[in-house]
């Protein structure tokens, strides 16, 4: 692009002096960087892409002729009660990525100051992130077995096993049990995260604040919440969009039985079993639009909540000054 | 300085560049070497016309020779090939199985190197690399439509031959063409414990549902063990269920490949204990009187096999093959029986048996490979024992049955017939419209049941007044004829 603008304006140059000149060279050197990942990015992300939203206007198996339908597959979608139904039970993994948060944010604030064997703390939380989730999977299904390991435990503190329920047969709480796995493989790596952010608040800030007589709590509402917003919304996008596509555990432990399957696991199904490759394109479509909105409303919602006091200052002293600026202009036309 | 940093640079580039093609230009090397192959067993075949005439004379024009040309152990003993092999059975490739045969397969044939892999994930991944075409020489042919299988695979013969080779040849046969050899047999019946049945005080093999369900009750009263073990949360074993369909609901064997998709209500009740609604009823019923696993959600599939030998466990809804490895998980393999479905239409107690898997050459394939791999499945098929150590019926039409099927003695067992030509997609295309996916994946409909019957949340004929409705928009959307 630069090469092309470039190009012509610079008639007097020949194209040999052109390439020996900075402009040229900044050129040369921006291609030769940006080749390789680009061609990578289109070659595995949006030329699939591209083929996938193809796809989606055909009735067609993986293997075989196609058949153009245009937007039938769409309809379908929404017609069909399993694809919109799946999408309540991301409710679920929202909630459990709301604790999630809440959960890994409040731990990274104490992990984040001074706590003993707080690095074996860290350890042993991040870990389950590190885990698999097709082994998380099959450790689950053990996990909740009747009178197995949760089971057990749970008669150790004094409950009765007649009382307990069936975790993953008692459609009421099945899926809550899966969320609690997704809540606890990933709590581990938000938190790390939030101590990252929280690391790089500058310690005299703390200081300042304990002088002035803030306590803990004063301190994490008012130094390090704002201090690290940018990453707690990064991390709660990510944690919304992710439970809009919730997989694993529902795949994995229930394989999608029971009343437990997510939209991703429906749509599994439909493009594996039933093989209608160009409906569950339609689906992933549809589901990358619903993503798209929830970012977008999500990037709106923040803006609201965290307008920093900063923010509003400015556009306190922004107004004022509009304000003193068409006074002073009244004044002059009088 | 600077510019040759840049020259650098975009020397860089245009290697990794030339790297990205070297990937394609490996490919176009190999092929005059395949070529160079080629051309030693044309030399072959002339050194062989001048032996053996007549047999040399009917292979050459072909230059692969067709399944009942080749004589294991006679024909093509000095071929150097090398096949690669994909499979499903990584239980088999881990203890040494496959590995065994074909180091008896390399005694009779020394120059053909088998390169088997075994594929975890077969059902999908096999269909991703079919569409490749670039995927080896012999793979156990996945879910295709007959009528792409020309488009894949070798034809292997005539159906006509094939049949007087095999048992089930019609299984992959479309357009009087056979395609594949199924590597063992199965028959569909139930396995059981026999020591749990006697404990109950079953004396005789349950023959009608209502039997069926009468036994299950009793190992329940007068036993510890769980009477039917559903494998709820396997999902495939759920899926078993179909394989009743036709032969045994109905004592048919051309129903499921061709009435099936024309009925227009094949999930009524017939009221004689018989049918597909009696079938599923079966397993409804059970579950609804809690004659399952107390938690269906955390079934084991590796586990059940201890449990069934152990006698924790009445029975099974599993085709034979199972039966092997539910006798080797433990001390009381003697305790473990195969029966048939309990289910007699006119008096007569019907068996399916049809092929499991089925070996295909790769259509792709140098002529080279394709004689080679010709020459190992018929080899596997009439040699290797694979079949009768499984378990499985046999596939070769002089093979022996395995003493398990002892209790098959007075019923009929029959292979589904294949579909009216012209018709042989119907079916796939019914499965894949109405969702319901019989013997093809369709786990959820069945899980369905299981849910319905566990929490009462749907009726039995609710289900079936869901599965007839969608059964019948398909045929309305395929416009197939219903009757």
């Amino acid at each position: 692009m630069a090469a092309m603008t470039k190009a012509p304006r610079a008639q007097k140059r020949t194209l040999g002096q052109w390439a020996k000149s900075r402009d040229g060279q900044k050129v040369f050197v921006m291609v030769a960087f940006m080749i390789v990942p680009l061609l990578l990015l289109f070659t595995f992300t949006y030329l699939p892409f591209a083929e996938m939203v193809g796809f989606s206007f055909y009735n067609m198996k993986y293997i075989g002729a196609r058949k153009f339908v245009g937007l039938r597959n769409y309809a379908r979608v929404f017609s069909r009660d399993d694809c919109f139904g799946a999408l309540k039970l991301s409710l679920y993994y929202m909630g459990g990525s709301i604790v999630q948060l809440a959960l890994s944010l409040y731990l990274a604030t104490i992990l984040s100051f001074k706590v003993k064997g707080g690095n074996i703390f860290k350890g042993f939380m991040f870990f389950p992130y590190l885990i698999n989730g097709i082994a998380m999977g099959f450790m689950f299904k053990f996990f909740y077995t009747r009178g197995f390991v949760f089971d057990t435990v749970l008669q150790w503190c004094g409950f009765e096993l007649e009382n307990l329920p069936y975790w993953l047969k008692d459609q009421r709480i099945n899926n809550v049990s899966l969320v609690a796995t997704s809540v606890w493989r990933y709590f581990g790596q938000n938190m790390v995260l939030f101590i990252g952010a929280i690391m790089s608040v500058d310690s005299e800030l703390y200081e300042a604040a304990m002088l002035d007589g803030a306590n803990r709590f004063q301190q994490f509402k008012y130094i390090i919440l704002p201090s690290i917003k940018t990453i707690i919304m990064l991390n709660v996008i990510l944690s919304i969009t992710g439970s809009l596509s919730a997989f694993e555990p529902s795949y994995v432990i229930s394989s999608g039985a029971n009343g437990t399957a997510t939209y991703f696991v429906v749509m599994h199904e439909i493009a594996h079993t039933q093989q209608k490759v160009g409906l569950a394109s339609a689906m992933a479509v549809v589901l990358l639009c619903i993503i798209f909105v929830a970012t977008i409303l999500q990037k709106l919602f923040f803006k609201y909540v965290f307008r920093s006091a900063e923010d509003e200052d400015f556009n306190a002293t922004a107004k004022r000054d509009k304000k003193l600026a068409r006074l002073a202009a009244r004044k002059a036309g009088k | 300085m600077k510019l040759r940093k840049v020259l650098a640079l975009t020397l860089a580039a245009v290697m990794t560049m030339s790297l990205v093609a070297c990937g394609g230009s490996t490919e176009t090397t190999e092929a005059p070497a395949t070529e160079e192959k080629t051309e030693a067993p044309a030399a072959e075949a002339e050194t062989k016309e001048e032996a053996p005439a007549a047999e040399a004379e009917a292979e050459a024009p072909a230059g692969v020779p067709t399944y009942s040309q080749v004589v294991v152990g006679e024909d093509y003993t000095d071929l150097t090939a090398e096949i690669k092999w994909i499979h499903h059975k990584t239980d088999r490739a881990e203890d040494g199985t496959i590995d065994a045969m074909i180091a008896e397969f390399n005694k009779v044939y020394p120059n053909i190197t088998v390169v088997p892999e075994a594929v975890t994930d077969y059902a999908e991944d096999s269909l991703l690399r079919l569409s490749t075409g670039d995927w080896g020489d012999i793979m156990f042919i996945p879910a295709v439509d007959k009528a792409e299988l020309g488009n894949y695979f070798v034809a292997l013969d005539s159906y006509e031959n094939m049949d007087k080779e095999i048992n089930f040849a019609n299984q992959w046969e479309f357009g009087g063409q056979t395609y594949g050899v199924p590597y063992m047999a199965g028959a569909q019946g139930i396995v059981y414990n026999k020591a749990v049945f006697e404990a109950a005080g079953v004396t005789e093999l349950p023959k009608t549902p209502d039997e069926f369900i009468a036994a299950l009750q009793a190992i329940k009263d007068n036993t510890d063990a769980i009477p039917l073990y559903t494998n709820y949360a396997a999902g495939w074993t759920m899926g078993a269920w179909d394989a009743y369909i036709g032969t045994v609901s109905e004592g048919d064997n051309t129903y499921m490949n061709q009435k099936f998709a024309h009925d227009a209500d094949p999930f009524a009740d017939p009221g004689d204990g018989t049918g597909i609604y009696n079938l599923y009823k079966i397993l409804y019923d059970a579950v609804a009187n809690g004659l399952i696993e107390d938690d269906y959600t955390t079934t084991d599939w590796e586990g059940c096999k201890g449990m069934i030998n152990r006698g924790e466990i009445g029975c099974m809804v599993l085709g034979s093959w199972a039966f092997v490895q539910m006798r080797d998980a433990g001390e009381n393999g003697d305790d473990i029986g195969y029966m048939p479905f309990p289910m007699t239409v006119g008096g007569t107690q019907y068996v399916a048996a049809g092929g499991d898997y089925s070996f295909a050459i790769n259509v792709n394939a140098s002529d080279d490979n394709k004689t080679a791999s010709m020459v190992f499945i018929k080899w596997m098929t009439e040699k290797s024992n694979w079949c009768y150590n499984e378990g499985g019926y046999t596939v070769d039409k002089d093979g022996q049955n395995p003493d398990m099927y002892s209790a098959f003695d007075g019923c009929t067992v029959l292979g589904d017939a294949s579909a009216i030509a012209g018709e042989e997609t119907l079916l796939n295309d019914m499965n894949a419209e109405s969702e319901l996916s019989f013997n093809a994946g369709g786990n959820a409909k069945v899980q369905r049941i299981v849910e319905a019957a566990a929490t009462g949340s749907e009726s039995f004929d609710d289900i079936m007044a869901d599965w007839k409705a969608a059964w019948n928009d398909a045929q309305a959307y395929l416009e197939i004829e219903a009757n």
